[in-house]
């Protein structure tokens, strides 16, 4: 369960160790080069630097299947979809009633799951190679109020614990007979009712002590915050900043301003 | 391991142990990964937890993971209106439940927020209701003080006493010391030792391999070993004798 919560992976790999900021510049920019990329060779190019990153980042197969899973099976949605709903375009290969299946239409539903596949994955990396700590800091470092940063951290951090907890309560219901996969769907939410409530009460009490917890150590004693590791960018970090910055520029300018069809 | 009916069982360990996962088998909440589970002569698999339900009952550490109703008379109705009750059993299960924990004063009030005492009496009060053979308390006294613990001790007594089969977990050695007839002690998922009080605790060294020590009465009879104290004392009434005993015989 909690491989849902937290995709992080310890390691050490340059992709671990470069700073959060960039990567998440580095993510953004890319995710947008997915947007600009209209044609499908480029897009596949993208997909397969993309890979190689992930292939770098030393990403073990197991994990990664299970964290792209989902996706896959969206992207192949997509592709099934896209022809049936878009009757635009010639050649017509089949007509069924209605429904007209056209070739540029199932290179066009191609083209979106591999940009579908392209930003999913690249934002798999970000949250792979970045602990949950790292991303919320530089967050904060890139701007954002440092409650909101420690509301978020807080949250992915309790992810995890109110998942056991509902378990937990999943269990004690079922000692007092309470069966989950019978009856009706009516009948089925009023028994999920008894494991709701105590999630919710139990999760409202956690709250309560965690903001008495947090008052203790003195949190908002003084409004500017100090931090016990700094981010530093190191020269490693520039260089790839600029990689990124040129990787979103060049194909940018070339398809914006020069009009080559990428 | 077997259980016979009407036994007064206390399963001990220190935390990560084992303890809890070893009595979750009971009821089939968790299932073996190997060997089997025979709950009232029948394997346990195949059953679902709520038919297990109806001979084991298990009341959870945290009465806050049970308790979702309005008032304390719903609460406890609830398990047995999932076993298929009729409304005039589900009333007289309550009746009876509420009886057993005595309850009779906070039986319209909202469970959840009674105090911590109470609240874990209506969770036992809720199996209760479904009237188990075997009866699984989970820490039932953690964060009760001295008079809330003997309350609920003497309540889970009487209930033993009329025939229902009591499954302590714990690592309260005063407790066990007090209530249970047989201590099971478990470390590291494995049972190491399957005896009465006495026997358990006049090893210190198998309490110690699972984080335990015996209770303080017991120690201070280990220390007055040397002066002729038996070692397996396990009540304050039982030293003073032994002590006294041991004066007149030197005398």
């Amino acid at each position: 369960m909690t491989g849902f919560v937290d995709l992080y992976t310890e390691g050490d790999t340059f992709l671990h160790r470069m700073d959060p900021r960039v990567k998440i510049v580095a993510v953004l920019f890319i995710s947008v080069l997915g947007f600009i990329l209209q044609n499908l060779t480029s897009l596949l190019i993208l997909l397969v630097l993309i890979f190689l990153l992930l292939f770098l980042a030393r990403a073990s197969f197991s994990r990664t299947m299970f964290a792209l899973k989902f996706v896959l099976r969206f992207m192949i949605l997509i592709i099934v979809l896209w022809p049936i709903f878009d009757p635009s375009g010639l050649p017509v290969l089949a007509t069924l009633g209605p429904v007209k299946i056209t070739e540029p239409a199932i290179w066009r539903g191609v083209t979106s799951a591999a940009r579908v596949g392209c930003l999913a994955t690249v934002w798999y990396i970000l949250m792979f190679t970045t602990s949950q700590r790292d991303l919320v800091r530089a967050l904060v470092k890139l701007g954002l109020r440092f409650d909101f940063g420690l509301t978020i951290a807080i949250s992915l951090r309790f992810l995890p614990t109110f998942s056991a907890l509902y378990d937990s309560i999943k269990d004690a219901q079922k000692a007092r007979g309470l069966e989950l996969e019978r009856g009706s769907v009516l009948r089925r939410g009023k028994s999920y009712l008894a494991v709701l409530v105590p999630t919710v009460v139990s999760a409202l009490r956690t709250a309560d002590t965690l903001s008495l917890a947090l008052q203790s150590r003195a949190y908002g004693a003084s409004s500017k915050r100090t931090y016990l590791r700094e981010l530093r960018m190191r020269r490693s970090d520039g260089v790839a900043l600029g990689v990124v910055v040129a990787i979103l520029v060049v194909p940018a300018l070339a398809r914006l301003v020069f009009q080559v069809p990428i | 391991m077997d259980i016979r009916a009407g036994e007064f069982l206390a399963i001990v360990g220190g935390n990560g142990s084992g303890k809890t996962t070893l009595a979750k088998l009971f009821n089939g909440l968790l299932r073996p990964t190997a060997g089997t589970v025979t709950v009232g002569g029948r394997p346990a698999s195949g059953r679902t937890v709520a038919q297990l339900a109806r001979i084991v009952g298990y009341a959870f550490q945290n009465p806050d993971h049970q308790l979702f109703c309005s008032s304390v008379e719903e609460e406890i109705g609830f398990g047995p209106r999932n076993l298929g009750c009729t409304d005039a059993e589900v009333a007289s299960r309550v009746e009876h439940a509420i009886e057993a924990m005595d309850l009779n004063h906070l039986r319209k009030q909202p469970p959840l927020s009674l105090r911590l005492g109470d609240r874990r009496r209506v969770s036992i009060a809720s199996v209760i209701a479904m009237s188990p053979r075997v009866l699984i308390l989970d820490e039932p006294t953690t964060g009760l003080d001295a008079a809330e613990t003997k309350d609920l001790m003497a309540h889970i007594c009487k209930l033993n006493r009329e025939g229902s089969t009591i499954v302590l977990i714990t690592h309260d050695m005063k407790l066990v010391a007090e209530y249970a007839a047989r201590v099971v002690v478990v470390a590291q998922g494995r049972i190491l030792l399957d005896s009465d009080p006495r026997g358990a605790f006049s090893d210190p060294e198998i309490l110690r391999q699972s984080n335990l020590e015996p209770p303080p009465v017991t120690l201070l009879a280990h220390r007055l070993s040397a002066h002729g104290i038996p070692k397996d004392v396990v009540s304050p009434q039982e030293l003073v004798l032994r002590i006294l005993m041991e004066r007149g015989a030197g005398r």
